[in-house]
This record gives C-alpha cells, sequence and structure tokens, in this order.
C-alpha cells in the first residue's frame, strides 16, 4: 500500500480554487443574463420546470437570481436568507454591464449611467404580477 | 481590418492581440489583453475597477456627453472606394480628434479646479477657527497682529472672490459667501502684556 501522504499530494496537485473558477468550461450564467431570466415568461418557465432527475431537486427548487438548484424548498428558504443571495441581489439591481456599454464608454456614442433595475424579494412575483395586474385591467375596463 | 473595443477596459482591440470569448447565447466578448479576460472570468465588474473607462465616465472622471461622439461608430455597410471621400475622411477624422481630445482636456481642468476652490476654502476657515493659536502668548503688540491677519484674510476673500467668478459651480460659491458672512469678526480683547504694564507704570 502506498503511503496515504503521497497519494493525496499526487490526485491533487495543481487543483486549487481559484484555477478552477477562472476556466471557461465551468463559465455560470452572467448577471445580464439572469436580468434577462427575469422577464415574466422565462421566469414563468424557469420557475415551473418539469421534473428532470438531472439536476438537484429534480428541478423543482430554482433560485433565479442566483441561477441555482435546490434539493428541497427547505433548502430554497434557507439560501434566500443567506448573505450569498441578499449580495447577488444587490448586485442584480443596477443594470448589468454589456459589451454596448463598453463601446459607450470608448467614446462610440454617448454614454449613460446604469439604470435601476426592480428585483421584487419573491422570485414567484416576477410572473405572478404580471398576470395580476392584466387581470386588475382587465376588470377595471369591463366595469 | 476592423478596431474592436475591449469588453472589460474599452480599449481597442487591435488585430492579432488579445482574445475572443463567445458565450454560449452567440454573445461576443473581446478583451485586449489577458488582464481584462481574466477579470471577465472572474466576474468582476467593470464599472468597480478603477482603471477602465466605464469607472471613469461612470464616476464623472472623463468626458461623458459630446457631439464628437457621434462620429465613430460600427457601420455594417460596405462603401465603394473614393479617392476624394477617402481623403476627406481621414482629414475630417484628424480634426474630430483633435476637437475631442481638447474638450477632453477641458473637462478635467474644470474637475481639477473645484478642488483648488474647495482646498482654499478649507484654508480660509482654518484660519478662521484656529487664529488665536497663530498668537504668541507673549506678543508685544496684540493690535497690530490681529490688523494684519484681518488684511490678510481680507485679501484671501478678494482673491477667493475673484476665483468664483472664474470657477462657474454653484456650489462653491454658495460655501463662499457662508464663509464670508460667518467670517473674521475676531473679538479684540485688549490684554496688556507684563511689559506694557511696566512701562506705562514708569511713565506714570
Amino acid at each position: 500500500m502506498p503511503k496515504k501522504g503521497r497519494s493525496k499530494n499526487k490526485s491533487h496537485s495543481g487543483v486549487d480554487k481559484k484555477g478552477k473558477i477562472l476556466k471557461t468550461k465551468r463559465k455560470t450564467i452572467d448577471f445580464d443574463q439572469v436580468q434577462a431570466n427575469m422577464a415574466a415568461e422565462t421566469a414563468r418557465e424557469l420557475l415551473n420546470q418539469p421534473i428532470d432527475y438531472d439536476v438537484p431537486g429534480a428541478g423543482q427548487h430554482y433560485c433565479l437570481y442566483c441561477a441555482r438548484y435546490f434539493i428541497d424548498d427547505h433548502n430554497l428558504q434557507h439560501h434566500i436568507k443567506s448573505k450569498v443571495h441578499k449580495r447577488r441581489v444587490k448586485h442584480l439591481q443596477t443594470e448589468a454591464y454589456t459589451p454596448e456599454e463598453a463601446d459607450r464608454a470608448a467614446g462610440k456614442g454617448q454614454y449613460r449611467a446604469p439604470r435601476p433595475v426592480h428585483v421584487p424579494k419573491d422570485q414567484n412575483t416576477l410572473y405572478k404580477m404580471e398576470t395580476d395586474t392584466v387581470e386588475n385591467v382587465v376588470s377595471v375596463e369591463n366595469k | 481590418m476592423r478596431l474592436e473595443t475591449c469588453y472589460y477596459c474599452s480599449s481597442t482591440v487591435w488585430p492579432g492581440h488579445g482574445i475572443q470569448f463567445v458565450r454560449n447565447d452567440c454573445k461576443i466578448f473581446r478583451f485586449c489583453r489577458s488582464r481584462c479576460h481574466r477579470a471577465f472570468k472572474k466576474k468582476w465588474n467593470p464599472r468597480k475597477s478603477r482603471w477602465t473607462k466605464a469607472h471613469r465616465k461612470l464616476t464623472g472622471k472623463d468626458l461623458t456627453t459630446d457631439a464628437t461622439f457621434e462620429f465613430e461608430k460600427r457601420r455594417n455597410e460596405p462603401v465603394k472606394y473614393q479617392r476624394e471621400l477617402w481623403q476627406n475622411t481621414l482629414s475630417a477624422i484628424k480634426r474630430v480628434e483633435e476637437i475631442r481630445t481638447k474638450r477632453e482636456r477641458h473637462h478635467i481642468m474644470k474637475r481639477l479646479r473645484q478642488g483648488t476652490l474647495d482646498r482654499k476654502a478649507a484654508d480660509l476657515r482654518e484660519v478662521r477657527d484656529y487664529i488665536h493659536l497663530v498668537r504668541a502668548p507673549n506678543a508685544t503688540k496684540p493690535m497690530e497682529e490681529i490688523e494684519m491677519v484681518q488684511k490678510a484674510i481680507q485679501k484671501r476673500e478678494e482673491a477667493g472672490e475673484l476665483l468664483t467668478k472664474v470657477g462657474t459651480t454653484v456650489s462653491t460659491t454658495k460655501k463662499l459667501s457662508a464663509l464670508r458672512r460667518r467670517a473674521p469678526k475676531i473679538e479684540v480683547t485688549m490684554e496688556t502684556s507684563d511689559n506694557e504694564q511696566m512701562l506705562a507704570e514708569d511713565m506714570d
């Protein structure tokens, strides 16, 4: 049997967290993509996914802002209370940086400051609110 | 040949330089050097790195809105070569560049002038509040000294007034006028020093 310490060192050589994050094959979703997902239709799709056993929790407990799956509702609720989630929500409250903004900053067109984005606390209101307002408008018109 | 802009620092990406990343939704991100690419992979916000153009524009350090920014554009239309057009364009580019750099420089100078005004106001405030520290405890002629200081303050104020006329910002004029309102009403307490008292007694 080989020495324990030696084998351990060999199998984990060159593996550190920083290097892993920097690999583009491990790329996670960007802020501008999350903000695109916050549109009512995509939000409805993402928050009511069909059962898929390949993702954690069969895709039934998804945090849209952090683009993460959780195994059950308890874990999702615990995550929503966490610092990581809150920090992420704060980032999302301003318009994401895009290549177009880079162009404008370079002097191709007029630069304008990023606009604020409304991020509701409860992610389910992203698509529920839309229908509510539509129903309200319809009911008002009927009256 | 096309000169692209870097996603992160907004500098020019020349052919054969940098690297580009195509995201799985077909969006292209171009980087001028590994420094910018690395920052992107770490998901840093270009608006928060002080060395990017986006940060400088967002914080008002550089000129943001100007007519000269409307010339450079991505025009996806092929143009047939015409000698005259080519020459005109080249001369126009030079002229526009000249005007733009002039305006950008003016913007920065205007910004820095604000700082000098602020510093001046702070100095005036310091003189007003801590004048009692300047006077030596055994000063023989307190009255004269105070007059001198008052004159100096007046002089500075006049200079400050002139400066406010140059600087167009409202905040500094407000600050200076507030200073002037409160400014140097130094109460002169005639405390005759020991030497003077001695002299007076001698005279008697």
